[in-house]
């Protein structure tokens, strides 16, 4: 079960927004990103996004695994898995391979993942609840 | 450990203000302040106005500096803009282009 990281350390192409920092304006590129401070603006990233406790986003999300643990007011949009840690206060809507999220969290928003049914739930199940 | 480390491949469009110190190894576009210190790293860019602390740059910044310390373009450093602060060094190896005021 994937649990909401609070890491504080980077390594490698990882950037950090530290806790007294504020960045306003577009967050884009490669690598992981880890926001314990302030963002209002997008965050576009390859690799991981995580919004750490105590974290203030304005931002719409766009990454592979996101881990929200602070406050974040935006869409996210992950290629893997999205992890709503117990600290976290999310609005906004989320897209994502999984997801997941802890008690405690609060979370206001549409959940979209695409996923594959167990066998024994195949097309003659899935077929009605899709038809629009 | 710096507080806020702009990763290689991670681009910032817009204003970053950090209480703490900041590297760059990434893209900033816009303006940087920090009231600690600022390391610009070899293969860096910022296009930008940075207000800081002491400030030390390897790599690119288009922009004024004002640093309330000091200012270290090292070797590699390609710098255009006018710098403000109260100690500068140039190494040999650093290009460089703009004014330099040093409040005397």
């Amino acid at each position: 079960m994937a649990q909401a990281r609070t890491k504080n350390t980077v390594s490698g192409d990882a950037s950090l927004i530290g806790a007294g920092t504020r960045v306003r304006g577009r967050v884009t590129g490669d690598g992981d990103v880890v926001i314990g401070g302030h963002v209002e603006g997008d965050v576009v990233v390859r690799g991981d996004v995580t919004i750490e406790d105590g974290a203030r986003c304005t931002s719409n999300v766009e990454g592979h695994a996101v881990t929200v643990a602070g406050e974040l007011a935006g869409d996210v949009s992950a290629s893997g898995p999205v992890v709503v840690g117990a600290t976290a206060r999310l609005r906004g809507n989320v897209r994502g391979a999984q997801f997941s999220m802890e008690d405690g969290a609060s979370f206001a928003g549409r959940v979209e993942c695409e996923f594959e049914l167990p066998d024994g739930l195949g097309e003659d199940h899935a077929a009605p609840a899709r038809r629009r | 450990m710096a507080s806020t480390v702009i990763g290689a491949g991670i681009t910032i469009e817009g204003e970053v203000t950090a209480d703490d110190d900041v590297v760059v190894q990434g893209t900033i576009r816009g303006k940087l302040t920090s009231r600690d210190a600022v390391t610009v790293e070899s293969g860096a860019v910022v296009e930008a106005d940075v207000a800081s602390g002491p400030l030390s740059v390897a790599g690119a910044v288009t922009g004024n500096i004002t640093s309330s310390d000091r200012v270290d373009l090292q070797a590699g450093a390609k710098v255009v803009g006018n710098v403000k602060a109260t100690r500068i060094t140039i190494a040999d190896g650093a290009q460089f282009k703009g004014n330099v005021d040093m409040d005397v």
